[in-house]
């Protein structure tokens, strides 16, 4: 755990120190660029809520690939899964109408089946054809693309709109904000003690981890996999359509085109970074979100684009990850060195 | 005789810490046949593959003809004139045997096509100088192993090999094909070359050597004159203590049936018969032992014992229990399984200690859940795994370490703790040895015996006759995924299950017993 924790902070600094170099050649100066993304990030109660609140759909989709990655099944049906569970919740809301008491957990409640449904699509393709995940849920995220684009284009356009979106869901179905904090951090929060609790406490979640290391020990070992894989597909496409939901909820109140934006495809690199951790997704999740919460101010204030932010994400991953596998190179080195001299003594 | 190669304080550790050569220093002399012996992990193999260049070594000097020398990958060390054949043959079936001899290393005519004519002929000239008494225009897939084999030595000796070094040749061959090589090995002695032997079959290397090093665990114990040498102090030296070839057992009289298979068969994806109407009955007390060279049935039959494979015939059933087609989870209650490869199928070696002790037991033992199986007991796990730890004097640092930091022994004892306090009637033990150094493999089959002395059924395979002889009660003997013999342990011997090994059928002259 610490071991995890101090190559990850020495990844980000390595990884901004390369970014400080890139913006040097540029003829930026990185000491006011770096002041200005992290001021407008972290620096104060209105960014860090800003932060916050954009974290919410990249954990959420993170914590969906962790959990997939880790047992097995490679679910890269995020973005369509965030699609399917953002448009039932729409749906919801613009036909339910209940106090917001109830509203709200509906709303949720059909983000998760929506998501679960999409994902379950594939995991059915996969038991009854045997077709890979890993090629059907991309498939799927592409159908996902057009179907909510046709669905905001024609059943359910707002007739007053001049781009294809829905009209805006009951009010009762908005999340609730205090301040500029926005209550859609206290429902990841929630997903993320409850998932935390079955990977790491509950028997299933151990026999997932286990499958997902070595699945024919598992099975040898009495594990129900078949069950186990299609548990973890529904489980972790229900994540990614909570993710979507909460978007809709949270934000435009109304599923707009483009809503999904890049969340799922980053929440898939947050995984790969935290090397598919719970707790390191959440962690990266919200270091990610401070990044590009904090690019928009970057470019009010310095000539920096904020597309640096992009290069500077890939920077870190691919540091992060990198460095990862040369930690442990090192150290079995200077094991084997150490024990060498030892012998030869 | 000159020297021609020296090895000196050679280290290699292999991460994290698994030390496979303990500053051995060795030397061997132009025109020699040099066997190396020692048991499986002695490290005769990684010696060797240093030399070749294969794998690096960590500390050493190696002089070849009086020079230092460091061979990055085995192309220099070829070029340097050492070349190697290994276990198993990698030639392209599809090619002619001049062909794969002269891949690489074409003779290139016009615009550099390759001048097959002049190819041909110089291997034929290579085969007929060596007296190898092989056609260079046969296909390799045509050929038996035999001549592959040959084939294999053929490419370095094209290439003017001066050193050869042979990784158990004898293993592929069947016994009648081994005098052969023998001949042709030792013409090439006789015309210069050097030749490096590996094996762990003391009647051969004691045949064939002039010289031998012995190896045990990474250290080299000794070299020694062939001649001056014979097999009772070679198996000392290797094995580090006087070998008994007595039996292990106490007297016992075995119980009824519990494990029992009839007419099993299994056909693989490619419609190939892999087992043949196998029956076979293991009683409460007994140990009945599984002889046969690796590749004729025993994988398929765990597969089918298991429940990994579906057989197409037969029936199998434990205390009257038919599990033929039974879900894996119910074949546990019944079945303890210890499988010969730790990292594959007998652990997770990602994973914790505790969460590869409760594997099974989860499912099977209440008192490791709570809330109707859904919770996880992680405390009464991690008492668990105290008590194996106690129980089978596991050595370990944490609990919590993951499984791959324990050692090779150490890591059997986990497994073979787990799988023994599931309390089955029967249990299955493929090769549970393997891999283990001298102690842990007595420790293992004392803790075999103890089982049976709990009226335990055990069906035991393995690959080492020795150890079968040393603990069963019975040899049943597989050829070619047949059930060729059953016989009680008084009533044969180790000549006789190694000839029905290779044979699948009784030697005439060998029925009469000792």
């Amino acid at each position: 755990m610490r071991k995890k924790f101090v190559s990850g902070i020495l990844g980000i600094l390595v990884a901004l120190f390369i970014g400080a170099v890139v913006m040097l050649v540029q003829g930026y100066d990185p000491i006011a660029t770096y002041g200005a993304l992290f001021s407008y990030s972290l620096g104060g109660l209105y960014p860090l809520s800003t932060t916050l609140r954009n974290s919410v759909p990249l954990i959420l989709t993170g914590l969906s690939a962790s959990i997939a990655f880790a047992s097995g099944p490679v679910n890269l049906g995020q973005p369509g899964q965030f699609l399917i569970g953002a448009l039932f919740a729409t749906v919801g809301g613009l036909y339910i109408h209940l106090p917001a008491v109830l509203e709200i957990p509906v709303l949720i409640l059909l983000a998760l089946i929506g998501g679960a449904l999409w994902s379950g699509v594939a995991a059915m393709m996969r038991k009854w054809f045997s077709m890979d995940e890993f090629i059907t849920t991309l498939m799927l995220n592409i159908i996902a693309d057009f179907f909510t684009y046709w669905a905001i284009s024609y059943p359910f356009f707002d007739q007053t709109a001049y781009s294809p979106m829905t009209p805006q869901i009951d009010k009762a179905g908005w999340l609730p904000e205090f301040g500029n904090f926005n209550t859609n951090v206290i429902v990841m929060v929630i997903a993320f003690v409850v998932v935390w609790f079955i990977f790491s406490r509950m028997t299933a979640g151990y026999e997932w981890r286990l499958t997902g290391q070595n699945s024919i020990f598992a099975r040898l070992g009495g594990c129900n996999i078949d069950k186990n894989y299609v548990t973890v597909m529904l489980l972790t496409g229900a994540l990614a359509g909570l993710a979507g939901g909460l978007i809709v909820m949270a934000g435009p109140h109304r599923f707009i085109k483009d809503l999904g934006a890049n969340y799922a495809w980053n929440g898939v690199m947050i995984a790969m970074v935290a090397n598919n951790g719970l707790v390191g997704t959440v962690l990266y999740g919200l270091f990610f979100s401070s990044l590009q919460s904090g690019a928009l101010g970057m470019e009010l204030i310095t000539a920096v684009p904020s597309e640096f932010i992009s290069v500077l994400q890939a920077v870190i991953v691919l540091v992060i990850v990198a460095g990862r596998g040369l930690l442990d190179i090192w150290l079995d080195r200077s094991l084997v060195k150490r024990k060498a001299r030892e012998r030869a003594i | 005789m000159e020297t021609i190669i020296e090895m000196k304080d050679i280290v290699k550790v292999f991460p994290p810490n698994v030390v496979a050569l303990d500053d051995v220093t060795t030397d061997f002399r132009k025109g020699e046949i040099h066997a190396i012996v020692g048991e499986n992990g002695a490290g005769k193999s990684t010696l060797m593959k240093v030399l070749y260049g294969l794998e690096p070594r960590n500390d050493g000097k190696i002089l070849y003809r009086g020079q230092f020398v460091h061979f990055k990958d085995p192309g220099e060390a070829i070029a340097a004139g050492i070349g190697m054949v290994h276990q198993e043959i990698l030639l392209i079936q599809e090619y002619t045997i001049w062909q794969n001899i002269v891949l690489g290393i074409e003779p290139a005519g016009f615009l550099g096509t390759l001048n097959q004519a002049q190819a041909q002929r110089n291997v034929q000239a290579k085969i007929d100088e060596f007296k190898f008494n092989l056609n260079a225009d046969d296909l390799v897939k045509d050929i038996s192993v035999a001549a592959k084999q040959k084939v294999e030595i053929l490419k370095l000796l094209y290439r003017n090999v001066e050193v050869l070094i042979l990784d158990e040749p004898t293993a592929v061959l069947t016994p009648q094909e081994i005098p052969q090589l023998f001949t042709e090995l030792k013409r090439l002695r006789d015309s210069g070359k050097t030749i490096l032997f590996i094996s762990h079959h003391l009647d051969e290397v004691l045949d064939i050597s002039d010289r031998i090093t012995v190896m045990r665990k990474g250290k080299k114990i000794a070299t020694v004159d062939a001649s001056e040498t014979n097999k009772e102090d070679l198996a000392r030296m290797m094995v580090g203590r006087d070998v008994l070839f007595l039996s292990a057992r106490e007297e016992k009289r075995p119980g009824p049936v519990v494990f029992s298979i009839e007419n099993l068969s299994y056909i693989d994806g490619n419609q190939h018969k892999r087992l043949e109407g196998l029956n076979l009955q293991v009683h409460s007390g007994e140990i009945v032992g599984v002889a046969g060279v690796e590749g004729n049935g025993q994988l398929e039959l765990v597969n089918c014992i298991m429940g990994l494979s579906q057989p197409a015939t037969g029936h199998m059933a434990v205390n009257g229990k038919e599990l033929t087609r039974a879900e894996i989870l119910e074949r546990r209650k019944f079945i303890s399984f210890v499988s010969q490869d730790r990292s594959k199928m007998g652990a997770s070696v990602k994973a914790s200690i505790t969460d590869n002790t409760m594997m099974t037991h989860h499912r099977l033992n209440p008192r490791f859940t709570h809330w109707k199986g859904f919770l996880l007991d992680y405390k009464y796990s991690r008492q668990f795994t105290h008590e194996i730890e106690e129980q089978f004097g596991v050595s370990m640092g944490s609990m919590d370490a993951p499984f791959k930091s324990l050692s090779g022994g150490n890591q059997q004892k986990v497994i073979l703790g787990r799988e023994l306090l599931l309390d089955t009637p029967f249990l299955l033990l493929d090769q549970p040895t393997r891999g283990l150094d001298v102690g842990s493999i007595e420790y293992v089959h004392e803790v075999i015996l103890k089982m049976r002395s709990q009226d335990r059924a055990i069906l035991l395979i393995s690959a080492d006759l020795e150890e079968l002889f040393r603990i069963s009660d019975r040899i049943v003997v597989m050829h070619r995924g047949k059930i060729v013999a059953d016989l009680p342990i008084e009533k044969t011997n180790v000549e006789q299950v190694g000839y029905l090994m290779l044979e699948g059928k009784d030697k005439e002259d060998a029925k009469e017993v000792r």
